[in-house]
């Protein structure tokens, strides 16, 4: 999954999930939005879908302090990553 | 100067004694009645196995019931309406508006299976954050220290109030000064669509009558009507294509300030 398919398939949650349509990269989702806690569970929920393959508690934990969408994009690349080299390990 | 306002300054002494006492007696029960007669109750329920949440919610509405009761007794001139439909709500999501800090001691009385999103500094506090954490409440923030609890509170939630509970949420976030309603947060409406439940819509009035934002004494002389009633319930279409959340939180918002508009006119109809 490339930079250009993940931040893609997080614009088309966002607009669908969570009511935003376009956010910037670096706008602060919480004070530009609202996007609370609960919506970044949600979105958690999703990315599990996105990338097929469940999330660890670490993982969700060091998601919760995520502020802008780039923050977002760079976190699912990274996991993203560590999938497919744990994939290719195997 | 008037007769009435004579009457008005004498009056304020014991006025003044009346609700000292009864502010030292609710404080008494708050503090060693805790101590003396709940606290080992709440020390075996923790150190017992399994459960312990539904336990200590349990306590707490005991808890916050003897102190209702104490109200009753020591503020006679209070009077207390609890719609009974508000009483039997299971299940839920329950939004309420919120005008004194008893509003959410009123709501944990109410409902024996309950849980609630609480301000994260108060889980700092030694002790009463303890309480908190073993009552299964929910910190409503994911600061970094906060963020493992949240989302355990939050992974267990749904099916916490798919077996009976219910999740009692303030949506204005904060007590509001003036009595007038603010601005609606989303949170309450977002987990009600995450756990497919119904929203119950509460107005409780008059509390702040009793306990004034900025005074320490209770105000128990003039004549006060606390009460809870039921405003209605939605059971939103969260699956459909045009739903909104914030659209469901301004719905709710609307009608809870309709309810406290009628409540408003009935009242001043009344005086008339």
């Amino acid at each position: 999954m490339t930079r250009d398919d993940i931040t893609r398939n997080l614009l088309a949650i966002f607009a669908k999930q969570f009511e935003i349509e376009n956010p910037g990269m670096d706008e602060d989702l919480r004070e530009a939005y609202e996007f609370d806690s609960i919506d970044a569970i949600e979105l958690l929920r999703e990315i599990e879908l996105m990338l097929g393959d469940p999330l660890t508690r670490d993982e969700k934990e060091s998601a919760m302090t995520i502020r802008t969408f780039g923050q977002i994009v760079d976190y699912v690349e990274g996991l993203a990553k560590t999938r497919a080299q744990l994939g290719d390990a195997r | 100067m008037s007769g009435s306002a004579v009457f008005a300054r004498l009056a304020r002494g014991p006025r003044f004694l009346v609700d000292l006492g009864a502010t030292l007696l609710v404080w008494g029960y708050f503090t060693l009645g805790f101590l003396a007669v709940f606290s080992p109750f709440y020390l075996i329920t923790a150190l017992m196995p399994g459960r312990t949440a539904i336990r200590h919610q349990y306590l707490n509405h005991i808890f916050y019931q003897g102190f209702f009761a104490l109200c009753r007794i020591l503020m006679p001139r209070q009077r207390w309406e609890i719609d009974s439909k508000a009483r039997n709500i299971r299940a839920s999501v329950v939004v309420c508006n919120h005008i004194s800090y008893m509003d959410p001691l009123l709501l944990i009385a109410l409902f024996r299976r309950h849980t609630t999103l609480v301000k994260a500094r108060l889980f700092r506090i030694p002790v009463f954050g303890q309480m908190l954490r073993l009552a299964g409440y929910i910190p409503a923030s994911s600061d970094a220290d906060m963020a493992g609890l949240m989302l355990e509170r939050l992974e267990t939630l749904c099916a916490e109030l798919k077996k009976g509970a219910n999740l009692v949420v303030f949506p204005e976030g904060t007590r509001s000064r003036d009595g007038h309603m603010g601005p609606f947060n989303t949170g309450a409406f977002k987990i009600a669509r995450r756990c497919r439940r119904p929203i119950q819509i509460l107005l409780i009035q008059n509390t702040r009558n009793l306990f004034m934002p900025g005074r320490f004494l209770f105000n128990t002389w003039p004549e006060n009507t606390i009460s809870i009633q039921w405003v209605g319930e939605i059971m939103p279409a969260y699956d459909a294509p045009d739903f909104s959340v914030s659209r469901l939180a301004h719905a709710v918002r609307e009608k809870m300030m309709a309810a406290q508009d009628g409540l408003l006119q009935e009242e001043s109809a009344e005086q008339i």
